[in-house]
């Protein structure tokens, strides 16, 4: 998570490709499968059409802002492992709110991700209470908060956000004028991946370029230093924990208006998870992290393809982004010991 | 009733199993937050095992021992290898879910039909000897932890590793010792989902366990025999959930779904301190 030098960075990138490419080989081979026709069906898949580069870009949206969320939240030293449960807040804020509101569809998409923002911010809050007032470790904290989330839009879809036009557990529609429309006819993309890269951007200025994101990251990278020149190191790590908890709570938001336009159980495979993978790959750097991000949304479209045309099961799309991390983690520790 | 108390008796062992071992783990001072993964490890594995020719009881050693496979790999990663732990296990149950979801494939084709297996017999109460032996693991446990030798070092790598260290002691071996441990027991927790509960594997088939279990050992305050009231708690609220809606009952469902994490979040709000967490959790060893 620290900062690190060229050729550190470069051994790790190295390690990590090296484990993902011995990944994607070793499980295509595995499945009976030529890897190399099984790479090409991926890339084909995920970017080789403008219908599969925009299926790419919609799935990257929720991917990048939880990403940049987890970056934000561990450069700041908190370990925000409830990014998924802040994302089904938000989800269930923008379903919620999503069909009362009225007037132009400007105004009421502009209120219905603000909803979500805020609800993703509020339910990152009971574990900020414990770790800033009671010392408990904010990874035990959010884990649970994930688990009632989870809970709860079980029970909300089939109870009071359920559609009462159908017997589906999901809620309303949206309204079509409210949802978000694809950027292209026909496709899937929308302006919300503008949004997130907007963010992405914005973060990695705030963070990487400001004298404030100096003050962020020194509270992350070393508290006493922080505390010794006075930074208010409890509001900097609240600062993080709701930040994280808004962009997490605003990609459900988006998710909601520009993919899905409902809620339903279950609503995330994992994006809060994978989203804290990509952070990681990126070296927690909001940009970096991004482009991961993009690249695991790409092998998760790209693996359908792969499925249909070779037979190699699409599963190998959560395999890859875990081992990769695994490399990653595994060799940044093992600089870090070198150097001690 | 006696058909309540045995499903009861059922949901909790797998919970109680995965929870004990993740709490030796925790009070060496680690911690696996992969623990779903770890028992879709087990659960995967014990189905290919069955499905394969061997019996249930084979099935479930099987498990046991993929799941000490698996304790060792990520001791490689988080205990030897100083990653942190948390990190390596949000990788580790993207790992599990993937791999296990590649196999399946993989053994069953893209047949949809549900490959069933058989179930381990009963012994006593119509449950099986494994479900009832679960209940004893705690108690196991708990001994260990404050009578043995090898259980004050364990609780001492969680909570001083210095002193461990000092005295001569090394952290990384009891820590991976007691990955392994947690590893098995993971496993099995997950194995008996497959041979009690419904017999076959479908994807993410643990639904959520791994995480309840970790709620569990939170709510349990790291104190092994705690886990027994807390698992019989949870597995009852869903017995009883089951039970309501057979019946037409409209309790709102997701109060059952939500209880475990909700009393698990209480029961560390209304400790005091670090909710009675080791000293050293999650750190390094020296």
């Amino acid at each position: 998570m620290s900062r690190e030098s060229a050729a550190r960075r470069f051994a790790v990138a190295a390690a990590a490709l090296s484990a993902a490419a011995a990944a994607l080989v070793g499980l295509a081979l595995l499945a009976g499968a030529s890897p190399l026709d099984a790479v090409r069906a991926l890339a084909e898949g995920a970017a080789g059409s403008p219908a599969a580069l925009g299926e790419t870009l919609a799935r990257a949206t929720a991917l990048v802002l939880t990403a940049i969320g987890a970056s934000l939240a561990f450069r700041v030293g908190v370990l925000n492992i409830g990014l998924e449960g802040q994302f089904l807040a938000g989800a269930v804020a923008a379903a919620a709110v999503g069909p009362l509101l009225a007037g132009s569809p400007l105004a009421a998409r502009a209120g219905l991700l603000a909803a979500a923002a805020l609800a993703g911010a509020l339910w990152v809050m009971p574990a900020a209470y414990l770790e800033a007032r009671r010392g408990v470790p904010e990874v035990l904290s959010t884990i649970l908060l994930n688990l009632v989330a989870a809970a709860g839009v079980s029970g909300l879809v089939r109870g009071a956000l359920q559609d009462p036009g159908g017997d589906y557990p999901q809620s309303r529609a949206l309204p079509d004028a409210v949802r978000l429309a694809p950027l292209a006819a026909g496709g899937r993309v929308t302006a919300a991946i503008l949004i997130a890269l907007a963010l992405a951007l914005f973060a990695t200025l705030l963070l990487e370029w400001t004298p404030f994101g100096l003050k962020l990251r020194a509270t992350g990278l070393a508290p006493a230093a922080a505390r010794a020149i006075g930074l208010p190191r409890a509001r900097l790590r609240l600062l993080a924990f709701a930040a994280s908890g808004a962009l997490a709570g605003l990609a459900g938001g988006l998710e909601v208006l520009a993919v899905t336009g409902r809620l339903y159980d279950p609503f995330t495979a994992g994006v809060g998870y994978t989203g804290i993978a990509a952070a990681l790959l990126g070296g927690s750097h909001p940009l970096a992290a991004a482009v991961s991000a993009v690249l695991f949304a790409a092998l998760g479209t790209g693996s359908s393809a792969m499925q249909r045309d070779t037979g190699v099961p699409g599963a190998l799309a959560t395999i890859v982004p875990g081992v990769l991390v695994l490399a990653v983690l595994a060799a940044r520790a093992r600089l870090a010991r070198k150097a001690a | 009733m006696s058909g309540f108390l045995a499903v009861t008796l059922l949901l909790a062992a797998p919970l109680l199993l995965a929870a004990a071992g993740e709490l030796l783990l925790e009070r060496a001072g680690s911690i696996q937050i992969g623990l779903e993964g770890t028992m879709l490890i087990g659960a995967f594995t014990a189905f290919a095992a069955a499905r394969s020719g061997v019996g249930p009881h084979s099935a479930l050693l099987a498990a046991a021992f993929a799941g000490l496979l698996a304790g060792a790999a990520f001791a490689v990663f988080a205990v030897a290898g100083r990653a942190d732990p948390i990190l390596v296990g949000t990788a580790w149950n993207l790992v599990a879910a993937g791999g296990t979801a590649f196999s399946y494939r993989l053994l069953a084709g893209a047949t949809g039909s549900v490959l069933e297996v058989r179930t381990l017999p009963p012994l006593a109460f119509g449950l099986p000897a494994a479900v009832l032996a679960a209940f004893f693991v705690p108690v196991v446990v708990d001994v260990f932890l404050a009578r043995t030798r090898p259980g004050l070092a364990l609780v001492a790598a969680g909570e001083n590793p210095l002193a461990l260290a000092a005295t001569g002691g090394s952290v990384v071996a009891v820590r991976t010792a007691a990955s392994v441990a947690a590893g098995a027991l993971g496993a099995l927790g997950g194995a008996l989902l497959v041979l009690t509960v419904s017999p076959t594997f479908v994807e993410g088939v643990t639904a959520g366990r791994g995480f309840l279990a970790l709620a569990l050992v939170v709510f349990a305050r790291w104190k092994p025999l705690r886990l027994v009231p807390g698992a019989l708690l949870v597995a009852g609220a869903t017995a009883l959930q089951y039970r309501l809606q057979a019946g037409g009952s409209r309790i709102p469902y997701a109060v059952f779904l939500a209880l475990p994490g909700l009393l698990a979040l209480f029961a560390l709000a209304a400790a005091r301190g670090r909710g009675g967490s080791p000293k050293a959790l999650g750190t390094p060893a020296p």
